[in-house]
């Protein structure tokens, strides 16, 4: 039978969704990017390919993967390169990397595999073209690496302890699109189905860069053990994700992009209310859940940071999984509204990050009810942008205390207030956060406080007339632009505006980091300081030779070993 | 060079920034300058030749004096207040034609006035000094040479045009005009130091384990 839908019960305010520590809290969920793209291709049936594969005993050469969808085909292009250990740096400072990439728009000519050898692996400054979708880098987790191939050389299969812990044999360090260093515009491509969702182009790059990696340790493995070297264990290689380290470059991309960032969470908020509106729970859904919930147990016991801030938060995950389960024998998931009168529990007793692992997990046995809901996350309203200027004084101020009335009245000339500022460095390009009050940065902020914007605007609006269009007050005053845009774009956005101080003195911007890698369904997040993650992708999930319609989505979810 | 839109864009909101606008007109002139390259027009030309003229240091005397009558302002009419305030005010054009005196940089009315095209799902011309294009938000027809300055605009509704302009997707800014683009984003980087290397991007870890 199917699963009806009634909404009655609302999508969770955004006063409660869009603090930061719960964006700092969320988890991966069946709207995931990288899960869209698996279960699209495996529903598509695409094919793959290598047709290049020219790499040498020591690791440095060139390989080509190819995807092959339905209309289009796309082409990761890789580089492997000899690096120096001193060399190997996560950050974006580094100028040299263990393997480079593009995904290539369709398959590539020898000639421009030769164009891009020129350009990939110089990263930012190279230049790429309109031909290419992404542009990326990755560098070897050394002890995962030397460990495996060593095993595998010597006849032996790696340790799969060690495999868990870490998680990838090469963690990417940034994967560009979107028009970056000559690339494609997103323009080019959000028309295409296959990539119309957020990031897939981005997300097949890391999903073939995956395939890549796995052939190329083996590849060296071969050629240190030579004939006793042994083949890796499909079912060992499962569990090599790939890494990726983030730094702050990432988190401004919210701030900037509020109808986009909208719909990303309203599609979680509103598959949250629908699930939370079924009215009772059949036991195939009742045992999808608590498979599911079983096997997120064993991907949770891998999950390891050495970070203090998430050493708390996952000693709190861990007894909220045993809470959740003590709930689950105890009062069980039937009844009327059961997954509703679940998360009416989880909000009292347990953390947010048990929270927000919980409400994803109530996704999982509805399909029907939630997949839809990924067509709604790009960002097609561009009219959003321009500015109604015939509002009312009266009804932007209403707008911008809907959003922000905790900062209309906060004390933003207080130093605890705005003890930070974000800044675009001279020497990267990259935005950064520093001390206001310690370095001179503050002539160079970036428009990434919305909130204290917001009340500079909110103040001065209420020297005008309530009834008089705001047009004219933008004219005197185009300083108040960006807020009255970003306060118009809450009417259709409401859960565009992060409800918290982006520069107060104990902001963590690793919260703006997770919230969005959350969303590419990045799973064990490993914060390496406040402002820098190390995050794993598809770890579990079929290599693109093994992808069918029965592996393509729960991968996230380790099988538990027999 | 061949530069995507992506990035036409970020170095024209940069470098609107740069020479002292606004961070909301910047991102509006970043969106225009998207927007006329994307019509085949030179946005980087356009921009640079205005934000040349340094009017930023006294935006007050270079915006309209009000919203009612003929836009014009003490000194000359600068597009990126003028432009925003046609694109806020586009409910105006459906009973008046809006008209504008002495302004810089005209060709940067047009995405404004394509703004206002799309609010009011309608065609918009704009007259500069004689010299006509019209817009329906997405497409753009220029009927004549645009001038560089002008002492008269109109805008108004107008009818769709035979011939329309080919889109398209990248950018190709001359190297002179690129470079004064970059030249004013420069001012919005701040000078790198070693404390800031190490803070505000936040490391000290190893990164080869």
């Amino acid at each position: 039978m199917k699963t009806q839908a009634h909404t009655h019960i609302d999508r969770r305010d955004p006063e409660t969704v869009m603090r930061l520590s719960r964006l700092g809290s969320l988890h991966q969920c069946r709207l995931s990017f990288m899960r869209q793209l698996t279960r699209r291709m495996a529903r598509e049936n695409w094919s793959f390919s290598r047709p290049v594969f020219d790499i040498d005993a020591n690791g440095v050469g060139t390989a080509v993967y190819t995807a092959h969808g339905p209309e289009r085909a796309y082409s990761l292009v890789a580089f492997a390169h000899d690096l120096p250990p001193e060399k190997r740096s996560d950050r974006v400072i580094a100028d040299a990397w263990d393997a480079t990439f593009a995904l290539f728009d369709g398959i590539p000519t020898q000639a421009d595999i030769e164009r891009l050898s020129k350009n990939v692996p110089l990263q930012e400054t190279g230049r790429v073209s309109e031909t290419e979708l992404s542009l990326s880098r990755a560098n070897r987790s050394v002890r995962l690496w030397e460990h495996v191939v060593d095993a595998l050389a010597a006849g032996q299969q790696p340790d799969l302890q060690q495999i868990y812990q870490v998680g990838y044999l090469m963690r990417t360090t940034a994967v560009y699109g979107s028009g970056k260093f000559g690339a494609a515009d997103r323009e080019n491509i959000a028309n295409r189905p296959e990539t119309c969702a957020p990031f897939q182009a981005e997300m097949l790059s890391v999903y073939l860069t995956r395939a890549f990696v796995r052939d190329l340790v083996q590849h060296i493995a071969d050629a240190k053990g030579g004939d006793q070297a042994a083949k890796l264990d499909p079912d060992i290689a499962h569990w090599l994700g790939i890494g990726n380290s983030t730094g702050l470059g990432m988190a401004p991309f919210i701030v900037n992009h509020p109808i986009l960032f909208n719909n990303w969470v309203m599609a979680r908020e509103e598959a949250i209310a629908r699930v939370r509106s079924v009215e009772t729970s059949s036991a195939a859904e009742v045992d999808h859940f608590r498979s599911t919930f079983e096997r997120s147990q064993l991907s949770m016991t891998w999950w390891r940071s050495e970070h203090p801030l998430q050493i708390e938060k996952l000693a709190a995950l861990n007894a909220d999984l045993q809470a959740i389960s003590d709930y689950v024998d105890q009062v069980g998931l039937t009844g009327n509204h059961p997954w509703d009168r679940l998360v009416s529990w989880s909000q009292t007793k347990l953390s947010e990050e048990g929270q927000e692992y919980l409400a994803s997990l109530i996704l999982e046995p509805y399909a029907d009810l939630v997949d839809g809901l990924a067509s709604c996350m790009a960002d097609g309203n561009a009219e959003a942008f321009v500015i109604d200027g015939s509002m009312p004084i009266s009804e932007v101020r209403d707008l911008i205390r809907d959003a922000f009335g905790w900062a209309v009245d906060l004390d933003w000339a207080s130093r605890e207030n705005c003890a930070r500022a974000w800044y675009v460095s001279e020497e990267k390009l990259e935005p950064r956060m520093g001390e206001r009050f310690e370095e001179p940065i503050a002539d160079y902020e970036q428009p990434l406080a919305p909130a204290r914007d917001a009340a500079a605007a909110h103040a001065m609006l209420s020297e005008w007339d309530d009834g008089q269009p705001v047009a004219e007050f933008l004219l005197r005053h185009p300083e108040h632009r960006h807020t009255v845009r970003r306060a118009q774009m809450t009417r259709s956005a409401p859960y565009g505006e992060i409800r918290d101080n982006t520069i107060g003195a104990t902001v963590v911007p690793l919260d703006m980091l997770r919230a969005k890698l959350s969303f590419f369904g990045a799973t064990h997040f490993d914060p390496r300081s406040d402002r820098w993650v190390r995050i794993c992708m598809y770890a579990g999930a079929p290599y693109p030779e093994e992808l069918t319609s029965e592996n393509a989505d729960l991968w996230v979810y380790p099988e538990v070993p027999a | 060079m061949s530069f995507s839109l992506n990035e036409m864009e970020a170095t024209a909101k940069r470098a609107t920034r740069g020479a002292g606008y606004s961070w909301g007109q910047a991102e509006e002139a970043s969106k225009a300058v998207r927007w006329l390259c994307a019509q085949g027009l030179d946005g980087a030309e356009i921009l640079a030749r205005l934000l040349t003229l340094g009017l930023a240091s006294d935006l007050a005397t270079h915006r309209p004096r009000q919203v009612d009558g003929p836009w014009q302002s003490d000194g000359r009419l600068c597009p990126l207040s003028a432009g925003p305030l046609l694109s806020d005010c586009a409910y105006l054009l459906k009973t008046a034609p809006v008209e504008m005196r002495d302004v810089v940089a005209p060709e940067l009315l047009l995405p404004f006035a394509a703004n206002a095209a799309r609010v009011l799902k309608c065609w918009i011309s704009v007259e500069i000094d004689g010299s006509l294009a019209v817009t329906d938000g997405d497409h753009l027809a220029v009927l004549d040479v645009l001038p560089a300055a002008a002492r008269r605009v109109t805008v108004s509704q107008g009818v769709a045009p035979e011939a329309l302009r080919n889109r398209h997707t990248r950018a190709q800014p001359a190297p002179r005009n690129w470079d004064v683009l970059n030249r004013f984003a420069h001012q919005t980087y701040a000078p790198a130091t070693e404390e800031s290397r190490l803070l505000g991007a936040g490391a000290g870890l190893s990164d080869n384990d």
